[in-house]
């Protein structure tokens, strides 16, 4: 009997129980909030929006997909030149080394339970510095390792950033339980149109421009008083 | 890469994490042990900051850069617990560069009694209570409280100003560890602290000479 678990693993991948660190961040919603910038649900959403335009659909998710589609080719230079090409776009110090944090614990215990070697070797140059394993290319390596597709690795990615940043706004007390899964539940059309926007990007004409969310990250990272790692 | 013994220190807010900490270390220096601090914080880089200017910034007794402040997103059980993986991609980022170091300790932010630390981050860990929340505290249980490898017991010397009675905390501690260690302790007049150093020394270093004092040896 042939049995598809990969829907199973996607969940598993997608849980936020899965130890990625993701809960640290807050992705400069803290900053804003502690300014009074933002306030509400539909605040929440307009940085979620922005943010996946600006950044995650036009950068993250063009990184993730071609490290994807090299993993599939067992390219591991074209793996690498996508980790700095996005590892080069994230200009805070404090997102590039939580990105990467993130990254190089997702493929220490992906490498824990799987045995493809492929995922060894791209492991072993993140370990010596080769490589400098943010999270979304290292979310690509493993998606397809672990048999999720590719479209789908691109939603989870997407989607644990907007639970990521939603689970920041609940805890800072912006939104309640309901409001957050509305959120969620809002945002999918906007993570959905995004992606198909940068299917076909490669990963040399990436970018990403949101030069006042830089500027709120970098205030967030000279915090005295904060909750979140960004 | 050598992976370096770790040691985490949990319990309530204002239990004295902080300050078993800057206690301890002065023991742990004085016998030639090189230490690395992690603090998990709650909210501000508040006890990172103090424990970096008391230990190395005044005393010289750690570079600056061996106390580490982390924020945690406000799961302090999270980070230790069921998500370590913040704290484990910090700890694994010092044990490349500084392989000479001997401990690491890991403070958790102040949470409830059920904190526990993964056994993927924490080789011995040490909760800490103290008398102001009463002498029912041990009694209470929680898996701090009872699971942990040493249990402190912190600010004796004010047990007789809320009534609470050292002997039935003493005696509580006792059961609900079944027989493992606890120690009195009052960290304002190092009172206990160095029972806790000696601890660490016998049960984690297996009182093994420093690494730096190996290496001269040997050299």
């Amino acid at each position: 009997m042939n049995t598809d678990l990969s829907e199973l693993t996607l969940m598993q991948l997608s849980d936020s129980f899965f130890p990625s660190g993701l809960y640290t961040m807050s992705n400069g919603l803290e900053t804003i909030f502690d300014e009074k910038r933002v306030s509400s649900e539909g605040d929440v959403y307009d940085f979620l929006e922005v943010t996946l335009e600006q950044q995650l659909g036009p950068a993250d998710s063009v990184a993730l997909s071609n490290a994807y589609d090299c993993a599939k080719n067992e390219d591991i230079s074209g793996i690498i030149r996508c980790d700095d090409v996005l590892y080069s776009m994230k200009l805070i110090q404090e997102s590039r080394a939580a990105s990467c944090r993130a990254g190089s614990q997702m493929i220490k215990c992906i490498a824990a339970i799987s045995s493809n070697n492929f995922l060894k070797s791209y492991s072993e140059k993140i370990s010596k510095n080769d490589a400098p394993g943010t999270h979304p290319v290292v979310a690509g390596v493993c998606s397809f390792v672990m048999g999720i597709k590719k479209e789908q690795a691109k939603q989870m990615m997407m989607y644990g950033f907007c639970v990521s940043v939603t689970g920041a706004a609940l805890r800072l007390g912006m939104i309640d339980h309901i409001q957050s899964q509305k959120l969620l539940h809002k945002i999918k059309p906007k993570i959905h149109q995004t992606l198909e926007k940068f299917i076909d990007t490669k990963i040399d004409d990436c970018w990403q421009f949101s030069p006042q969310y830089d500027l709120i990250q970098m205030t967030h990272e000279k915090k005295f008083s904060k909750m979140f790692i960004t | 890469m050598t992976r370096i013994l770790r040691v985490g220190i949990g319990g309530p807010v204002g239990a004295g994490k902080s300050m078993l900490i800057e206690r301890v270390v002065p023991f742990l220096a004085k016998k030639n042990y090189r230490v690395c601090i992690i603090s998990n914080d709650v909210i501000s880089k508040e006890d990172a900051d103090r424990i970096r200017k008391n230990l190395a910034t005044d005393q010289g007794l750690l570079p600056e850069n061996m106390v580490i402040g982390l924020a945690t997103g406000g799961c302090p059980h999270t980070a230790v617990r069921e998500d370590p993986s913040i704290n484990l991609a910090v700890i694994e980022e010092i044990e490349v560069k500084y392989d000479d170091l001997d401990l690491i300790i890991i403070e958790s932010g102040g949470d409830n009694v059920t904190t526990t630390f993964s056994p993927a981050l924490a080789d011995y860990t040490i909760y800490i209570v103290d008398v102001s929340g009463g002498d029912k505290y041990p009694r209470k249980g929680g898996l701090g409280i009872e699971t942990s490898d040493l249990l402190v017991i912190n600010k004796i010397d004010l047990a007789s100003s809320i009534g609470a009675d050292l002997n039935v905390m003493e005696r509580d501690a006792k059961i609900v560890r079944k027989n493992k260690p606890y120690v009195l302790v009052n960290c304002k007049t190092d009172q206990g602290v160095e029972q806790v150093s000696q601890h660490i020394i016998h049960d984690v270093l297996f009182d093994e000479p420093p690494k730096n004092m190996i290496t001269q040896v040997n050299s």
